[in-house]
């Protein structure tokens, strides 16, 4: 077990710089999910970590050992790929041992270490089985199986569940966070599911354009998202954003006028700024109560428990959500309103939160 | 039209010209391989198996028989051999692909030669006198080596020249299927603390085993047609050192002897024994693959 260290981080390809001058401290112990869209270099900076992509410029340490230019399997890394990555002619349990076996261990315990983690696993009726032969979900436990049997310092999962289809997506995650639970090794886990990230992660690190946008616990990164691009990025359904000002103590934007609690934020009277308004933290009022939106209803989306109602408001839709939906229906007239200790304000040019 | 009857027109075009080259000569050697047919005297007789019962007897032929089995061997084996190796170093060490494609240039050349011609540019290498190769090894003080004319490593001399030609062709082939392979088993594999003979010995090569035993059958039959490099060679000498079975044939047949019938049921037995080798190997081949 051990910490991770990634300072002034560079990688670029030819000319192209893929990541910036990244600096990123994990401690020991902690689940990170780097988390951004594609392209954004999260899984680069993992393939950095892991050793199989050169680092450009900077130092990664792990456990306090330079490892920057160590060769992969030194590093007391394991990987869990996005793809499986097994290997398709040998069994399963010579699949999971491979690694044990080229590091010499005896057969005695590579024997034992199997049986342990095929237990845990529930890979036990699998073992003499081909990959080929298997659905993606056991494939993927498998791959898992092969990196815990090393009891690596750091475990690294590149999206290594984004081929499964929901439901076994959700039962591995759940997987996943528990093997953490019990084995409390270092981990960094990359996605671009942002429902993944903030169910799994101690700390999620959103990552754009080579850049690290914000860092922080999953209700820090929810509640008090630093940018615009973390607010649009996090919480689904995704957050209304309006154009507007700053006028005699309350955010405006069309008919939309919320009063601002005292110091909250750091804005000036006349400010251009963007609202941000999260569906999730909205609800159903009764008509005529103060700072309520009133909007059109254009579509109701029912998701079970609640439902996601848009709403078009100044010629613009808005979305909120609402356990009331069944009483809406399209061309009703809604009022609704967002609790002001919710209300997000970014400023107009630089797109920063003005939460203070 | 039916489906059938398209499949059957289609190959019908095919299944003729095929049928009138080979079935047609087939057929005429199985005719003169029961006869006692010979070049010097226009009669000839029905004399049944006599000439498969002498083959039987033949010392000669049994020699040709494993001379014929060593030089599949050594020729497959060789080729397999060299072009493993060879795509592994080229697929470890040549990343840039201009370079990687310049090499599999080079490495096609031997290969586009004609064999009559590949067999003699290796005679002058291999000469006594004028050789390079004897320059070479007269460099280490050794020989002059006389590669051809030595019974001992004639035949190895001549699987050489095979070698050069195939094993660089099939690495050229090895090194662009290594470039199709996924590369996440391989970076799982180097994770998995394995060097780059371990990464190649037990991910990428076993990753490969149906197109490589698609290679080795190719080879097999390749090596099987080798008669214009040893003519040119050797001609079967010294004695009888590579004189394989369609060379013993050749010599029995047209060149010396002129005893058609003996030579037809030679080529009879050769068909027979090369169709059920290759029927079992092609089967084994197939199960282990799977």
């Amino acid at each position: 077990m051990a910490n991770i260290q990634c300072a002034g981080i560079v990688k670029s390809y030819g000319a192209h710089p893929v990541i910036e001058g990244l600096n990123l401290q994990i401690p020991d112990h902690e689940f990170v999910v780097f988390l951004g869209p594609s392209g954004c270099g999260k899984s680069t900076m993992l393939r950095m970590i892991a050793g199989l992509e050169e680092v450009t410029a900077g130092r990664i340490t792990i456990g306090g050992t330079d490892v920057t230019h160590l060769h992969p399997g030194q590093r007391g890394v394991a990987m869990v790929f996005q793809s499986y990555a097994l290997y398709p002619h040998m069994t399963v349990a010579d699949n999971i041992t491979f690694g044990l076996r080229r590091a010499g261990v005896a057969k005695a315990e590579i024997d034992r270490r199997l049986a342990d983690v095929a237990r845990m696993l529930g890979l036990d009726p699998l073992l003499d089985r081909k990959p080929k032969n298997m659905s993606g979900g056991q494939q993927q436990r498998v791959a898992m199986a092969r990196a815990m049997i090393k009891t690596p310092k750091v475990f690294l999962f590149d999206e290594p569940l984004s081929n499964l289809d929901a439901k076994l997506r959700e039962k591995l995650r759940t997987e996943i966070r528990k093997m953490h639970n019990t084995l409390q090794t270092t981990t960094i886990f990359v996605t671009h599911d942002q429902l993944e990230a903030m169910t799994i992660a101690d700390r999620i690190v959103l990552m754009r354009a080579g850049q690290i946008e914000q860092q922080g616990t999953p209700d820090e990164i929810f509640d008090r998202p630093a940018t615009r691009f973390v607010a649009d990025f996090i919480g689904s359904p995704s957050m209304n954003f309006r154009l507007g000002r700053i006028e005699n103590g309350a955010a405006v934007a069309g008919s939309v006028r919320i009063p601002l609690p005292s110091g909250r934020f750091s804005v000036s009277d006349g400010q251009e700024v963007e609202l941000g308004l999260r569906p999730s933290r909205m609800g159903l009022v009764a008509e005529g109560t103060a700072g309520a939106i009133r909007g059109t209803v254009v579509l109701v989306e029912n998701m079970g428990a609640e439902g996601q109602v848009i709403a078009e408001v100044d010629g613009a839709e808005m979305s909120f959500v609402t356990r009331h939906f069944r009483d809406l229906s399209p061309g009703d007239t809604a009022s609704f309103a967002l609790a002001p200790e919710h209300l997000h304000i970014f400023d107009r040019a630089t797109g920063r939160s003005c939460l203070i | 039209m039916t489906r059938q009857r398209f499949i059957f027109l289609s190959l019908a075009p095919a299944l003729t010209v095929l049928g009138l080259l080979a079935a047609i000569s087939t057929a005429g050697a199985v005719w003169f391989s029961v006869m006692n047919r010979a070049l010097r005297s226009p009669d000839y007789e029905y004399v049944g198996f006599y000439n498969y019962l002498r083959l039987l007897r033949d010392k000669r032929f049994f020699n040709a028989l494993e001379i014929s089995l060593i030089w599949e061997l050594i020729t497959v084996t060789g080729t397999l051999a060299v072009a493993i190796l060879l795509a592994v170093l080229v697929h470890e060490t040549v990343k840039r692909p201009l370079w990687r494609n310049l090499i599999c240039f080079a490495f096609l050349a031997p290969v586009l030669l004609p064999r009559v011609a590949a067999a003699f540019i290796w005679r002058f290498l291999y000469s006594p006198s004028l050789g390079l190769a004897n320059w070479f090894a007269d460099l280490f003080g050794i020989g002059p080596i006389e590669f051809l004319a030595d019974p001992s490593i004639a035949l190895v001399s001549v699987a050489v020249v095979d070698i050069w030609q195939w094993g660089l062709f099939f690495t050229v082939i090895l090194v662009k299927l290594l470039e199709t392979l996924p590369r996440d088993p391989i970076e799982a594999a180097m994770l998995d603390n394995a060097r780059v003979w371990e990464i190649h010995a037990y991910v990428t090569l076993p990753m490969l085993k149906g197109p490589l035993i698609s290679l080795v059958l190719v080879k097999a039959v390749e090596s099987l047609r080798s008669f214009d490099l040893i003519f040119v060679m050797t001609g079967g000498g010294p004695g009888t050192a590579t004189e394989t079975l369609d060379l013993y044939a050749y010599q029995t047949g047209i060149n010396l002897g002129g005893r058609v019938s003996y030579a037809s049921a030679m080529s009879i037995l050769l068909l027979i024994a090369t169709t059920l080798a290759f029927t079992l190997i092609w089967r084994a081949g197939r199960k282990w693959s799977r």
